[in-house]
Formats: C-alpha cells, structure tokens, sequence
C-alpha cells in the first residue's frame, strides 16, 4: 500500500475517533472518562499522518524508501472502523445482549457474607423523594442484598429500555466498566399490568414498588416491582450504567 | 498494490485509487450494509466490534509514540548500558520496568518490537510485552477497587503476572530462536544522528508501527466482537464450584474474550458463585495472551513466533496463577 493510501487511512480514522467524541456517540462504545484519550488518539493520528504528507510534498522521503516493501496489507483493515463509524454507528447495546445473558449479576458486596450487621454501611440511607430515582444496578443490589431493606415502602422511578422475554416484560439497564465488551445486564421484572404491547429496546420510566423477597439466587437475583406508571423517555445521553 | 518498489512507469491500479472505489461504494451501497446489519446479534457484534477499537486504538497510539520514542532518542547503545548485561539478571529487570510503564497491552506490542530491533535480547523483550500490562499500578488499583474485600488477590495477581512475564523471559532465553521472529520485526533502523532527522525518524517510526499494528488490531477486534456474541457467558455460572474445570474455563475465557487489563476484573468479580482461584486465573492469563492480542503478535512479531509463544504463555501463566493463587490466597477459596 502506498503511503498516501496509508495517510489517508490514517486521517479517516482519527476523524472518525474525534467524530465520536465530539458527537456524544462514544458513550455507546466506552466509559464517559474515554472522551479525552479518543480526542487525543484522533489527533495524535491525523498529526503523524500530516507529518508524512508535508514531508512527502517537500519531497523528504529519505528514511523510508530501504524497508516498506512490507507495508502490511492489515492496514486495509483499518478502514473497517471508519465505515463502521461514519455509516453504520452501531446503537448502543440493548435487548439482545440482555436475552444473551442469564440472570443479574449485581457487583456482589462480598462484606455482605461476612459481617454481621445490617448492611447499612453499604447501602446509606436513600435521600427523600416519591418517586425516589434510582440507577437500576442500585436498585438491583438493594432488592437483592440490603438488609436493612431500604427500598421496602419506598417508590422508585427506574429509567431503562424494555426487554420482552417469553411472557415476562423487563425493564433493563447494561453497566459497563471500561467499554461496550464488557457490559453486563441488570434487570428488574415488570409486574402488576399488562405491558407486552411495548416494543424491545423502547426507553422508559417505570414507577414502581419493589416487591420484598423476590431477588432471590434461584431467580439469579432478578427482583420483582408492581408497575404504578410507564412513561416513554428520550434514550438517556449515557446509556449504560457503570 | 504493495509493490512500491515495482519498475516504475507502468500504469496500474494504486492503492489510492482502489481507496477510493471503495469509499464511493460503501456511500453507495449504505442502505444495504445498513440492512444487513439489523440483525440483533450483527448489531450487537458492530457496537463491540467499535467499542473494541475504540477502547484500545488510544492505547495502541500510546505505544507507538514510545516506540517511536525508542527508535528516535534511544541508542541500542544506551539499552545495553542500562540492562544487566547476563540475560538471567536482565528479565527480571524488565519485569520490573513493566511496572513503571502504565501499557494496556495492544502497547506493549509495538515497544517489545521496537526493543528487539534496538539489540535488546528477544527473551527481555518478551518479558516486558507480558509485565507491562499486567502488573502497573492502573491495573492493581483497578484490581483492588473491583475485589474491595481481596487485598490479597492484588498481591497474587501481581506475583502471578510477574512470575508469568519472568519465567517466559528465562524460557525463552534458553530454548527461543531469532529465526522464529518476521524478517520485518528484526530490520535494524539506521542510526541517526542530528537532532532534525531524529525527530523525522520518531515520526515515521510512529506512524507506520500505528498502520501495521493498527490493522491487526482490527482484526483482533473483530475476532474478539464475534466470540463475545457467540459465547453464551451463561454457561460460567452453571460451573459452580468445579475448581479445576473452573480454571480451564475460565482460562479459555480470558483468551476468548479479549478484555483490557483495565477492566477484566470488573468482570470477573460479578462471577460471584465461582471461587477466587478459578477467577485469579482470569486475571493472569487475561493480559498475557488473548485473540486480539494473538493476531496483533502474528503481524507484528510474525507468525512463526507466535505459534509458539502464544500456547506456552497459556500455560505458563495458568500454572504461575495456580501457584500464586495457593500460596497467597491459601488454597481455592
């Protein structure tokens, strides 16, 4: 491949790096703290591709000439990210993954097994609210691990997008650690209406009541709310939780 | 396409131009890639697949500025100086300056090719490529945060990972071979001397180690996007507390599904029912070697190297984990 070819590779993709993070897309892809490390890989990229152009227009092409008959045929491949960004832009993960994966796995409080007391130090006390709005995976861990049952009497307004598995209806969130691959599913059932006519991947508020003692480990701590009210919502600007 | 040295004056089809057919077909044909892709299981595939590259194309920048680095300011001469010169001394050394480069490890690939190139010995080189991500400081942190209950498991992931890199670096200062390294990997640069060419040379040492690399990371990426979609992780639950099929699982796990240093351990605390050692296991063989990592070492190392180091790392670090796993943690736990 010749080296213009290369540049040119090189500056679609930085552009599309800094395409993704000035946009907000990159909030489907990585963690919100990536934003800085994609703008600077993007410049980096188009910097060293710029580099070589001007060299060459100046007619510089001392260095290279003895050793890139190589010039590896792999970088074809880099414009598979480019036309992924420019003209696909893949969505964020949703129902599928969701239906890949088994159960919750809310992060396990480990301290939870072993002390003795009621787990308030894990679970501080919710601020006031009705509707309390409460992160998925937050409310997951509670229904699932706090002792001191905090989410019991309480209303929540869950935001997330509807999974439609079997006959039950989810209402469900990814949490991601650093990036898309990563991602794992929390969950919450839907219960109390008649709620299979919204479509998958919708995003919605739900208002609901926990029902005590449904996140158990036999249902892979999935827990069980009484819907008060579903509304649509714009998909939120982060769509995962972390 | 890739004869730049063909006899000149012959009209025939460039790179550029073939760039360019394909860009106008891919404008052109958008509808249809866009409905082929809205399959579920595509579309999720295309977001991992992007979030792959997004993730690690930063870090493989990374790498490749101090690859370039290397190449532009630091003499072969200047390597040798500074490493012990027995190689038996020289691998734990470079073990240890793992620690202070904060890699993931798509760039650590381009800096051990870059050492090798440098007159650095091969078997060094290696066990940089295998500390680096492995045992810095961002990883143990992470590490700590994700286990708040473990502190041990730091510990013995960083023996762990460290006795990995160390004990490939001896093993292979003993049994490896030059000739199993590409031809390219091997090419020496010209040493340069004034402070202008330098800067030159750090330039086009960068840029073409992010065109190489670059692509075989997209593969990797792509490899790792299809397995992450395939591979039910539900079936690690049903293991339950099976430890030596815990371990083999969850080392297949580790190479099949590519996660950065950074984040593997997230993941593998949310495996709540399986037992630390099975999942300390994860954690070593995780940034040791990986498909993503796999096809980035075949194209920048070569294939023949590869073929051989990629198994024996696995194994290698799985039993370096087990023994770790033993003496800190004190048993399966």
């Amino acid at each position: 491949m010749r080296r213009e070819t290369q540049n040119i590779l090189l500056v679609l993709l930085g552009g599309a790096l800094l395409k993704i993070s000035f946009t907000g897309a990159y909030l489907r892809y990585v963690k919100a703290s990536h934003q800085w490390l994609l703008i600077t890989a993007g410049v980096v990229m188009i910097l060293l591709a710029a580099v070589s152009i001007v060299r060459e227009l100046r007619g510089e092409r001392d260095l290279d000439e003895h050793g890139h008959a190589h010039s590896a045929r792999s970088a074809w491949l880099l414009l598979l990210p480019v036309l992924a960004v420019f003209l696909v832009a893949p969505p964020a993960l949703g129902a599928d993954s969701v239906e890949r994966a088994a159960g919750n796995r809310p992060a396990p409080p480990p301290e939870v097994a072993s002390t003795e007391g009621d787990g308030s130090a894990l679970f501080p006390a919710l601020p006031a609210g009705d509707p309390i709005a409460l992160p998925l995976s937050d409310f997951s861990a509670r229904a699932a691990w706090d002792r001191a049952h905090s989410l019991d009497a309480r209303t929540a307004a869950l935001t997330g997008f509807v999974v439609q598995d079997g006959d039950d209806t989810y209402v469900a969130r990814l949490a991601i650690s650093c990036c898309a691959a990563d991602a794992f599913p929390v969950k919450i059932k839907l219960t109390g209406r008649e709620l299979s006519n919204l479509p998958d991947d919708g995003w919605v508020e739900v208002v609901a009541k926990l029902r005590p003692g449904t996140a158990t480990r036999a249902n892979e701590y999935v827990p069980a709310v009484t819907v008060h009210s579903v509304r649509s919502v714009p998909e939120p600007a982060d769509p995962y939780e972390h | 396409m890739t004869t730049t040295e063909a006899p000149p004056r012959r009209r025939r089809v460039t790179s550029l131009e073939v760039l360019c057919v394909l860009l106008v077909l891919a404008l052109v044909g958008q509808n249809w890639i866009a409905s082929i892709l809205d399959v579920a299981a595509v579309r999720t595939g295309a977001t991992v697949f992007v979030a792959v590259c997004a993730q690690a194309l930063p870090f493989l920048v990374i790498g490749v500025l101090i690859s370039g680095a290397i190449a532009a300011f630091v003499s072969a001469d200047m390597l040798r100086r500074v490493l012990p010169r027995r190689v038996a001394l020289a691998v734990p050394v470079a073990g240890i300056a793992g620690i202070a480069l904060p890699n993931c490890e798509c760039a650590a690939v381009p800096v051990a090719r870059r050492l090798i190139q440098q007159d650095v010995p091969p078997s060094v080189a290696v066990t940089f490529l295998l500390a680096a991500p492995a045992v810095n400081p961002i990883v143990l942190v992470a590490t700590a945060v994700a286990f708040p209950g473990e502190p041990k498991l730091v510990l013995a992931r960083f023996l762990g990972s460290m006795g990995t890199a160390v004990v490939m670096g001896w093993l292979w200062a003993r049994f490896g071979k030059m000739e199993w390294f590409a031809e390219r990997a091997m090419r020496r640069l010209p040493e340069h001397v004034d402070g202008r060419s330098r800067w030159a040379v750090f330039f086009e040492t960068a840029r073409q180690d992010l065109v190489d690399a670059g692509g075989f990371l997209v593969v990797g990426g792509l490899t790792a996007a299809v397995l992450n979609v395939v591979v039910p992780r539900a079936w690690v639950d049903t293991l339950g507390t099976q430890v030596v099929l815990g371990i083999v699982v969850m080392a297949v796990l580790a190479v099949v599904l590519a996660l950065c240093s950074e984040a593997d351990a997230f993941v593998v605390a949310s495996l709540s029912t399986m037992p630390l050692l099975p999942r300390l296991v994860f954690l070593v063989v995780g940034p040791a070697i990986d498909i993503k990592l796999f096809v980035l070492q075949a194209g920048t190392l070569g294939r023949r190297f590869a073929v051989r180091f990629a198994p024996l790392t696995f194994v290698v670090a799985i039993g370096c984990a087990v023994l770790a796993g033993v003496l800190v943690l004190g048993g399966v736990r």
